[in-house]
């Protein structure tokens, strides 16, 4: 199972919505790929240490959102065919995102040519790590990297 | 958090309570509830007020005014069946010494009809505490995990933990805290506890109060308290014109809940941080290296009742 889900005490986002993008981000990445079996709420509120109630709530949007599919008795999976954003909704999203990153950027005094620089740095990053190498069966991937 | 907040009859409830030691107030008229399947998490340092706010809960002590309630009902008066059915992990967790975990479980089986005693065993063997050795010759954190076993064997609706990990290892503290989310996850139960582990009851509390001088500074809800509270760094030069003023009147009127100087400058702690209203009002600030950060709990605790002396960590 992925074991890259963090919640850290210290960002601004409540936990739940750390959570929420957490589990959006490892499937956009397929490290959590279609179907794939989504840790239960219990399980991943022990692994973080947080509320069951929380986990809960992050799963119920992303259930909501169509990211993942509860199978009664069965548990909760990622959906067979997460959903594909609509244009519309993908630059509402992309608007938000860049607004709190050109907030920050300004915040922080940087040129428009270093907040660019940094957001092409941060996207070659992710890149490396969207790329699921070879046929991505890695079941046991070492990662206990959870304290 | 995720409707507003429903009015739920409180499972524990103190109404206008106040605690007076000869002329010493240890609690001042406090009020507090705390709605069925929530997670409420007292704070304070020691001397706060919170043990004699547990005794209250407890029925152990008589308020000089006002009143507790568990599951609506008076704690002082109606102690003994209220305890039949509420959990208690008391600071110093006490059973007689010369039984083992085992045989006080068993004796404890014949006073709750709803007692489970197989699921003591196995909270135990999760712990790691072994259920053949004499209460009074486990460690304090051993006899904290026997509580929590002993507390949860029966189910109840309503748990109050009074400093449950202290003196714990980081290890004990998981595996206890481990077993509460479980507890959570399968039945909802409603949880008061008091703690100095701040880290450890961030994730799980959803709300949260702070106890100074017997009264609340605050009682409120863990994602709104984060939400509001920030800090603000000012270094003290601004770009290299030999200008190294700390802007006062600036900080000042942010009107901050607390002020540290450091090395570097000044950093101010707001507790009615606005994002929008931050952004917008303050483009100036960005080329002048102000940085703004959000605080775990146990900052925003510090920041409000000032540096701990002789802290737990």
């Amino acid at each position: 199972m992925q074991r890259t889900l963090r919640i850290d005490p210290s960002d601004p986002r409540p936990i739940w919505r750390q959570i929420e993008e957490g589990v959006r981000h490892l499937v956009a990445t397929g490290s959590l790929g279609a179907g794939a079996v989504a840790p239960s709420v219990r399980d991943l509120a022990k692994e973080l240490q947080v509320n069951p109630a929380t986990v809960s709530k992050a799963y119920q949007r992303l259930t909501d959102a169509g990211v993942l599919t509860v199978k009664r008795g069965e548990g909760t999976f990622v959906s067979d065919s997460p959903p594909v954003l609509t244009n519309g909704k993908r630059t509402e999203l992309l608007q938000e995102g860049a607004v709190r990153f050109a907030g920050l950027a300004r915040v922080l005094g940087a040129s428009h040519e270093q907040a660019l620089k940094a957001f092409d740095s941060a996207w070659e990053s992710l890149q490396t790590v969207a790329i699921p190498d070879g046929s991505g069966d890695d079941e046991s991937e070492s990662g206990e990297d959870f304290e | 958090m995720s409707a507003p907040e429903m009015p739920v009859s409180p499972l524990l409830a103190v109404d206008d309570l106040t605690v007076r030691y000869g002329r010493r107030t240890a609690l001042d008229h406090l009020s507090l509830a705390v709605p069925a399947g929530s997670v409420y998490a007292l704070l304070g340092r020691n001397g706060a007020g919170k043990s004699s706010l547990v005794r209250c809960l407890l029925g152990e002590q008589r308020p000089n005014t006002g009143r507790a309630l568990l599951l609506g009902r008076d704690s002082w008066r109606e102690r003994a069946s209220i305890l039949a059915e509420v959990g208690v992990v008391p600071e110093e967790p006490d059973a007689p010494p010369s039984m083992n975990a085992r045989q006080i479980s068993r004796f404890c089986s014949r006073l709750y009809p709803s007692w489970n005693e197989a699921g003591v065993r196995d909270r135990l063997e999760r712990f790691g505490v072994p259920s053949d050795v004499a209460f009074g010759k486990l460690s304090k954190g051993q006899k904290g995990q026997v509580a929590l076993a002993l507390a949860l064997a029966f189910s109840p609706r309503l748990l109050i933990l009074d400093d449950p990990t202290l003196g714990l290892d980081a290890y004990a503290r998981k595996t206890f805290f481990e077993e509460l989310i479980g507890e959570l996850a399968d039945r909802g139960t409603t949880v008061f506890l008091t703690t100095h582990d701040l880290a450890a009851v961030e994730g799980i509390a959803d709300r949260v109060g702070i106890l100074s001088d017997g009264k609340l500074l605050l009682d409120e809800g863990m994602e709104s308290l984060k939400q509001r509270f920030r800090r603000i760094s000012f270094p003290a030069a601004a770009g290299d014109t030999g200008d190294t003023a700390v802007p006062e009147r600036e900080i000042a009127a942010l009107a901050p809940v607390a002020v540290a100087a450091r090395g570097w400058g000044v950093e101010a702690v707001v507790s009615n941080y606005d994002e929008e209203r931050f952004t917008r009002t303050r483009p100036a600030a960005a080329n002048r290296g102000v940085e703004i950060s959000a605080l775990t709990l146990e900052e925003i605790f510090i920041a409000l009742v000032g540096e701990r002396k002789g802290g737990t960590k």
